[in-house]
């Protein structure tokens, strides 16, 4: 593992206070916001330029040692998991933001800025930053490029792929190169390398530098709350809005167990009923009115019993409020709960909805539902009690199933968070061998020593043999006592 | 060959010989992928064709040599694309739709309408290209500005690599981060890292109804001042692109929304238009960068240039410029995301000879390959510093030492290891990709 001489070499890359070796200051880094995975990285490094990622990164390559990028730590999919002993860079201390160029609609940051702060930056031009995952207030830019962040409103305005202009990138080779245009022009002749990075979870390399696209505010932004007595009603006028030809910035739905613990944390002065619509329209002022008209009538034809459009920017910040806090709401209605994020086609809603709910009468494990409606991205959460033995393992075993279910739908087992440690088994249930095959090949390119956050994303024997498509085992860490599982 | 036909059978349809040249028309991916297993077992070079609007693309001129001699020892494979055809699924419901490679882009668009839908992009020539043939070139219009690049619209692929491998990547819905995003690395590939056989797209609404209008000036200025405003206005912009005529410039400009919204925009559009003339369009002039390509010759040359925004009304400046010199032609069509399309050509009886680019045709008229040389070297030499880039998409009289894509990118070397990783033997498009690849 790390030897004495290889953290001194790390000390010499990134000083003194770059570096992080004391046992109880490294249990800070020992999970992201996918809690039950947790294992202690070898060393925290803690670098301020690129130039120091660099150095940190040929240290790594030289020994071949396993190193894991990591922004706010707060990723779902354990993306941020150190591997045992591991080098962590974290990209905290990176935290500039290094030009705007409101003429081009461009923005120059570092890693560790947060998502908010990027809008925040730009907004007094008549700007934002559109990606918006529930945790922009904290998570960070470098993360958001990492699993290719989505929110609320990708629906009209992409992931964050379609941001990214270009990125500079330390290579696992420990070479720094631009993916992309530095400057922020489009179609940079060669290989959309930004489009293949984004999104590679770490896996490909370190972001150290990002050229980001805003957007003008739009001149007039409307949000719907439509009260429904059946989850069915709602995603009905889901469907319904789509087929109207019209593009919402958002489509969120919620049900009962959702609303009631988005009630009991943030008070968002919801509705009580089975299923919430959020409907948000932006654009020119004439347009989103118009359109409004049409939604409205559309909810009101599924027998939406309450309609409340939030007319101020401080009824729309309640309304989202409560839908953003849904993931930590849910400790308000259970002891522990596990975060799904599966995609579907959104017609097969109302299918993928009725099998959750036999299968949970069926176990006994309640689910309670958030979903991103326009796009079919659904955030099931499977709600269970730790402290009964083997309820976690039955309702892990659950989740993963929700996954299987969204797949046989012709969907995907992720839509915004990513694979991560948490889903790389479900990959094989996706993607077929050459599939896989295909994706390594680009892996072999960047990372022939599958020293950048190796064993994460694709399947491996070792995690995903025994454990294909059965009941829940333990994590080989977990058994050897490194770490562990709650 | 008999390979060959134990594959597709003894049809002349399918398998046709011209020279050195092996025509193969594979019906299924199947057969796509048995083919490559056999080029790849013998090293025969693979050209894979569609509807071949745009295989000057990134090609250098022939060199004399080139062009006396066999081009191609032995014998190269050119895949023909186009019987792998049709839309195989439209969920409308879901705005999504799967359609095979070798699909006229035009002929997707017809059916995909019949429920009111498009895939949001207005490549050239859509009734002869082919979908495949657009994504390996990246070939997108104005309408990327509102709707996005390819990149964006597409979410599924279907590919064959070298050896013959088949392999999906993405899916059928529109949000999905499970794995590499592969569909993205093989847009714009130009065939180098495998075969698209099979594409899903994200699907938009057709606009319910549009209003198209040109506004013309002698100079770029305000039309460059008028862009800007209408960015920044709420106005519900569809398209616009900035180009010069004749005499003058030309701005278009397409709305799209509900028809009461529409007559609103007009009124505002010729507020913000002041003194400036103004015309309502057909929605064909913005088919003004296809005709950079269609109604010139062979012999024009090309130009892809891509900048940042604010470079957009200098570089249409600068050509116009070209345009007013003598015996010299220079049109341009800029779409304001950053790219402007070129076409260029100088007649000049009196250059040498020696030093003319050569063609296969007598009929050929002169041309001035050391000014055109020089013209790109010019631009390519301006643009470095802000990041712009100049791709040479149709040679016609420039020289075969002018490298078509320029300086290679900072990345090369890890495009080049993807490269070898999909396709060690180099057999498919070999030479015709940035840095040789």
């Amino acid at each position: 593992m790390l030897t004495q001489a290889i953290l001194a070499e790390l000390r010499t890359a990134v000083g003194d206070r770059g570096l992080i070796q004391e046992p109880n200051q490294l249990q800070t880094y020992e999970c992201d916001g996918l809690t039950n995975f947790r294992a202690l990285p070898g060393a925290v490094v803690l670098p301020r330029t690129t130039a120091e990622v660099q150095k940190v990164v040929r240290v790594c390559a030289k020994h071949k040692i396993a190193f894991v990028a990591r922004g706010a730590g707060t990723g779902l999919s354990g993306g941020a998991l150190p591997q045992e002993g591991c080098v962590v860079i974290s990209l905290a201390r990176m935290n500039r933001i290094l030009a705007v160029d409101v003429d081009n609609a461009r923005i120059t940051v570092e890693p560790g800025v947060t998502n908010s702060q990027v809008t925040e930056r730009v907004k007094a031009a008549g700007f934002f930053y559109a990606p918006d995952p529930s945790s922009q207030s904290v998570c960070t830019i470098g993360g958001n490029l990492a699993e290719n962040a989505g929110g609320a409103h990708c629906l009209k305005y992409g992931f964050t792929v379609t941001h990214v202009l270009g990125c500079e990138v330390v290579l696992p080779s420990g070479e720094v190169t631009w993916f992309g245009s530095e400057h922020g022009v489009v179609d940079s002749p060669g290989y959309d390398l930004a489009g293949v990075f984004i999104g590679s979870e770490g896996t490909l390399g370190i972001a150290t530098r990002a050229v980001l696209r805003i957007v003008r505010r739009p001149e007039s932004v409307q949000t719907l709350l439509a009260a429904f007595n059946e989850t069915s009603a709602a995603a009905q006028s889901v469907s319904d809005i789509i087929a109207a030809g019209m593009l919402p910035s958002a489509m969120e739905m919620m049900d009962r167990i959702s609303i009631s613990a988005c009630e009991a944390s943030v008070h968002a002065g919801y509705p009580d009923c089975e299923a919430l619509l959020l409907v948000e329209l932006d654009g020119p002022t004439a347009e989103v009115s118009a359109q409004m008209v049409q939604v409205r009538a559309i909810c009101e034809r599924n027998g939406a019993w309450e309609q409340r459009l939030a007319q101020t920017e401080k009824e729309r910040a309640l309304v989202w409020k409560g839908r953003k806090a849904a993931f930590a709401a849910m400790g308000r209605v259970s002891p522990n709960y596990i975060v799904q994020d599966g995609v579907i086609p959104r017609t097969k809603l109302p299918q993928i909805l009725a099998q959750m709910k036999t299968r949970s009468d069926e176990t006994g494990l309640r689910v309670a539902n958030v979903f991103h409606a326009g796009d079919g991205n659904l955030h099931p959460m499977v709600l269970y009690n730790g402290a009964i033995e083997g309820e976690e393992a039955r309702a892990l075993e659950f989740s993963y199933e929700i996954l299987r279910m969204c797949v046989d739908a012709g969907g995907s087992i992720t839509g915004e968070h990513g694979v991560g440690r948490e889903k790389q088994c479900e990959m094989s249930y996706m993607y077929a061998e050459p599939d896989l095959a295909t994706m390594l090949r680009v892996r072999q390119a960047f990372d022939p020593h599958n020293v950048a956050n190796p064993e994460k994303l694709f399947p491996t024997p070792r995690l995903c043999g025994e454990r294909r498509h059965g009941a829940y085992k333990p994590h080989p860490l977990e058994v050897s006592g490194i770490a562990e599982i709650f | 060959m008999q390979e060959f036909i134990d594959i597709l059978g003894e049809d002349v349809n399918r398998i046709s010989v011209a020279g050195a040249l092996l025509s193969l028309t594979p019906h299924t991916t199947e057969e796509v992928s048995a083919i490559l297993k056999v080029c790849t077992k013998h090293r025969i070079p693979v050209l894979p064709s569609g509807g071949s609007t745009k295989s000057s693309w990134g090609a250098r001129t022939l060199t004399r040599e080139q062009l006396h001699r066999p081009q191609l020892d032995g014998s190269t494979v050119i895949l023909q694309l186009g019987k792998l055809e049709g839309v195989t699924e439209h969920s409308w419901q879901d705005l999504t739709a799967t359609v095979r490679a070798g699909t006229r882009w035009a002929e997707m668009q017809k059916v995909l309408a019949n429920h009111g839908q498009r895939v949001a992009v207005d490549p050239i020539q859509p009734e002869r290209a082919h979908v495949g043939g657009i994504l390996a070139t990246n070939d997108t219009g104005t309408l990327r500005m509102r709707y996005g690049s390819l990149r964006d619209l597409i979410i599924g692929i279907t590919v064959v690599l070298a050896d013959g491998t088949i392999a999906r990547s993405g899916g059928k819905v529109v949000k999905n981060v499970a794995g590499y995003d592969l569909p993205k690395l093989f847009t714009g590939s130009f065939g180098t890292l495998g075969i698209i056989t099979e594409a899903t797209f994200r699907l938009h609404p057709l606009p319910q109804q549009t209003a198209t209008f040109t506004v013309r000036s002698a100079e770029v200025a305000p039309l460059a001042d008028l862009m800007t405003t209408i960015l920044k206005s709420s106005l519900s912009l569809e398209q616009m692109q900035l180009r010069n005529e004749p005499l003058g410039y030309a701005l278009d400009l397409q709305f799209a929304s509900l028809p009461d919204v529409l007559a609103d925009v007009e009124i505002r559009l010729r507020t913000l238009a002041g003194a400036h003339s103004i015309a309502s369009a057909d929605d064909d002039v913005f088919r003004a960068r296809e005709r950079l390509f269609t109604t010139n010759s062979f012999y024009t040359t090309v130009l892809k240039i891509t900048a940042l925004p604010n470079k957009l009304a200098a570089l249409v400046a600068g050509i116009a410029h070209l345009n007013s010199l003598p015996n010299q032609t220079a049109f341009c069509v800029a779409d304001p995301v950053g790219i402007v399309t070129v076409a260029l050509d100088i007649t000049d009886p009196d250059v040498n000879p020696n030093v003319r680019v050569v063609f296969p045709a007598d009929t050929a008229p002169a041309g001035n390959p050391a000014k055109l040389a020089e013209i790109v070297d010019d631009l390519r030499s301006r643009l470095v510093a802000s990041g712009g880039s100049v791709t040479v998409l149709r040679a016609g009289h420039l020289p075969h030492t002018v490298d078509p894509w320029g300086v290679p990118p900072a990345a090369i070397e890890v495009m080049r290891a993807i490269k070898n990783e999909f396709d060690p033997q180099h057999i498919l498009n070999a030479g015709k990709f940035v840095g040789g690849i």
